[in-house]
């Protein structure tokens, strides 16, 4: 009898102990974000205001605004996901729903997650090589949009892969078993259904692509530009960079170091929004197919 | 609408008030024989023989199909036992009325020793007892039942008085022997009839109330 | 002539062998049943005959399958017209994410049939057909998921009936649901064999026995009997289709 209860309570011991670590390092977890958030957002916050969002920098750039470096990396994003979700999407569909299993399809497999391990600098200086160089569109927002898509590609590909993976074969099947052709089965039954999960990879690959620094320093970005960027063949300022340049190479770096904050406040605000946006989407996609 | 296995009981319901019917035909054509009234001609009556045989024949087919291949349960299951053996009842009923129908040609003073023995009542209350077997199967009813046990009890009370009383007929006139023989025979056959119908009756009843009452006295049966 | 016929059919998953030398005919309007125990090779069989093993790497199928005497199994065969005759309804209901109308006129609408009259048509004509019309006409916008596994279940076979096949595959149509729907679905396969050839595949032989024509029995890929199904279940020919029906193995 009494092994029995030091047998139980040992093992509700553990129970505890485990579950308490979980709980936390997930707490913590939790803490760092909002330590970190916090940290910025009082850093920050001073200086945001109607004119901080809208007007451009002025004074050697310790005064004014940040308008282009928002519009700069608003335009990289767009760019850059107009190149990598199609691009993306459709190799993911390939991948899955067309090559059979084999070595090609272990290779492809091999090589996009190879690329995703690749770093940020090198896509930079690739980049360079090939957009601004070699084809001649020189620092453009072109080039840059094309490095950020290439960066983010596997991104994509992965995500939206997991997504088609995740659609019940069942669906195919009661397709294809009513005549239909592979293609109609991809679009009519299995995009609709992982439409959700890669929105979500969208999500994933607009964060990643708004922060990103290396890659834009060979590419596209600008320490100042007095105008807006009216083509793509111009060159942009970016928010990411822009903070680099205010916290380390401006001309008053003591008196920028607020701005400094404000914009890396507004690059979370924007990263934040995209993600509300999606989710949006998402569950507006996701009600649509509503599994049961 | 019915289902297909409900068409299919309704089928065998069928056939087996055919079956009852032309049992219930035989024994009247009997009874006409009993009696010395016109009867059907003799291909008829072998022709109605056929028949029934092999109704039960069909009926047994039938029904090993629906345990088969619907596996019946709970009243589905007792309507098809009940059906089997209420089958071969009926068709020892028929069998029975031939014999009666056989006997009676050999009696030779019918007229008297029938007259004499008020035989004629027995005979139509053995009619009765079967036209309420058939009753009973389509109606279920528990009255119909009832009446058969209470009629069975007065049929065979009045074969046993007859058989006695024609028994002391045989002893003191010994021309009438023959005859009485096979009048007795036919009282018998008639007995026997009446008894399966109250089998049939039973069966019925297990049907409606899922209680085996075979072999039980009648008291208990009330 | 029959309807299905399958001569001499053996067939490969990879190096391991599924199907034994099966030969096996099948009349217009009967229902075939093909019973066995898990992994017998009778749903292997059933996708034969709709091609849906060709989905599936590294197969082979050796022998020959003719439908309406034509060798389905041929270079020339169009097989996306081939599964418009062919029907299939699968184990566990699959509806589409769509609505209740669309799912009917999906099959229509991927055969090139845009016409919104004839696709009315049909969709209605065959959502009383599986008699579930009184049950969606009021919500036939609605997501096919808000119905019950059974009604989705019927959903699924008047898909399939939409697009007018001529033969019905049914891969264990009944295992995922209540026993009321299955009986349902037992009454209308009943009636649909007057229109269709049906072929289905249960592991309950209980069903087999009230749906079908036909009994054929399957065990470790090789057809063991094939006959009447009420000879099948009074007086099998063969001990190991007895042994399997009594229960006494499998």
């Amino acid at each position: 009898m009494s092994t029995e209860n030091k047998l139980a309570r040992k093992k509700r011991m553990n129970q505890k102990i485990a579950f308490g670590i979980f709980t936390a390092i997930s707490y913590s977890i939790v803490a760092l974000l909002f330590v970190i958030l916090a940290f910025i957002v009082i850093k920050g916050i001073g200086v945001i205001s109607w004119e901080f969002i809208t007007a451009m920098p002025s004074n050697g750039m310790t005064e004014g605004g940040i308008f282009p470096a928002i519009v700069g990396t608003l335009c990289l994003v767009f760019a850059s996901m107009i190149f990598a979700f199609p691009v993306g999407v459709f190799a993911a569909i390939y991948m899955n729903e067309y090559v059979k299993d084999g070595w090609i399809k272990k290779i492809i497999k091999q090589m996009t997650n190879n690329l995703a391990g690749v770093p940020s600098i090198v896509f930079g200086l690739f980049g360079m090589s090939l957009f601004v160089n070699k084809l001649g569109f020189g620092d453009s927002i072109l080039a840059g949009g094309l490095t950020l898509g290439l960066l983010v590609l596997p991104v994509v590909i992965r995500t939206t892969e997991e997504s088609l993976k995740a659609v019940d074969s069942t669906f195919r099947q009661a397709s294809l078993g009513l005549g239909a052709s592979k293609w109609q089965t991809t679009s009519k039954v299995v995009l609709p259904i992982a439409f959700p999960n890669i929105i979500t990879g969208l999500i994933l690959s607009i964060g990643r692509v708004s922060g990103e620094t290396a890659p834009i320093l060979f590419t596209v970005a600008a320490y100042f530009l007095p105008k807006l960027p009216s083509s793509i063949f111009d060159q942009a300022m970016a928010l990411p960079y822009h903070l680099y340049v205010i916290a380390t190479s401006g001309t008053n770096i003591e008196k920028s170091r607020a701005m400094a904050y404000g914009t890396a406040l507004i690059l979370i605000i924007i990263v934040l929004i995209s993600n509300l946006l999606a989710n949006a989407l998402r569950k507006y996609f996701g009600k649509k197919v509503k599994m049961n | 609408m019915a289902s297909h296995f409900e068409i299919e009981l309704d089928k065998l319901k069928n056939v087996i008030v055919k079956i009852g019917n032309l049992a219930e035909s035989q024994l009247s054509e009997a009874v006409k024989a009993l009696l010395s009234e016109p009867m059907a001609e003799k291909k008829e009556v072998k022709r109605t023989e056929e028949k029934i045989d092999k109704l039960d024949v069909k009926i047994d087919e039938i029904c090993q199909t629906i345990f088969a291949l619907q596996q019946p349960v709970a009243s589905d299951l007792r309507f098809i036992m009940a059906s089997m053996q209420i089958s071969n009842e009926i068709e020892r009923i028929g069998d029975l009325a031939i014999s009666v129908i056989k006997n009676s040609k050999n009696i030779k003073d019918k007229h008297d020793l029938i007259v004499k023995f008020n035989v004629a009542e027995l005979a139509k209350q053995v009619e009765e007892i079967t036209l309420k077997m058939n009753q009973c199967f389509l109606d279920r009813s528990e009255t119909t039942i009832g009446e058969i046990f209470v009629l069975n009890n007065s049929i065979k009370k009045g074969t046993d008085d007859t058989i006695h009383n024609l028994m002391n007929e045989m002893k003191s006139n010994s021309k009438a022997v023959v005859s009485g023989m096979n009048l007795v025979m036919v009282l018998k056959h008639l007995e026997r009839i009446s008894e399966h119908c109250t089998n049939i009756a039973e069966h019925v009843h297990f049907m409606i109330k899922a209680k085996i009452i075979k072999h039980e006295k009648f008291d208990d049966k009330q | 002539m029959h309807k299905i016929e399958s001569r001499n059919v053996n067939f490969f998953y990879g190096e391991n062998q599924a199907l034994y030398d099966i030969s096996l005919s099948m009349k217009e309007n009967t229902v075939t049943a093909l019973i066995g125990p898990s992994g017998c090779g009778k749903s292997t069989y059933l996708r034969l005959l709709n091609r849906m093993n060709d989905l599936i790497d590294n197969t082979r199928m050796e022998g020959n399958i003719l439908i309406d005497q034509n060798d389905i199994y041929e270079k020339s065969t169009n097989v996306d017209d081939l599964r418009k005759n062919v029907g299939m309804v699968f184990q566990k209901p699959n509806p589409f994410p769509k609505s209740i109308f669309e799912n009917v006129a999906y099959g229509l609408r991927v055969n090139g049939i845009d016409d919104k009259h004839v696709i009315e048509e049909r969709v209605i004509t065959s959502i009383e057909q599986v008699a579930l019309w009184d049950e969606v006409k009021d919500k036939l916008k609605k997501s096919a998921f808000e119905l019950s596994g059974g009604q989705q279940q019927r959903l699924c076979i008047a898909r399939a009936l939409a697009i007018q096949p001529s033969v019905l595959l049914m891969d264990e149509p009944t295992s995922a649901l209540d026993p009321i729907s299955t009986s349902k679905i037992e009454e209308l396969i009943h009636e649909l064999k007057n229109q269709y050839t049906i072929v289905i595949v249960t592991h309950n032989m209980q069903q087999a026995a009230r749906v079908s024509d036909n009994t054929a029995f399957f065990y470790m890929g090789k057809l063991i009997e094939c006959d009447k199904t009420k000879t099948i279940f009074t007086k099998p020919a063969i001990q190991q289709t007895e042994d399997y029906i009594t229960g006494r193995f499998g």
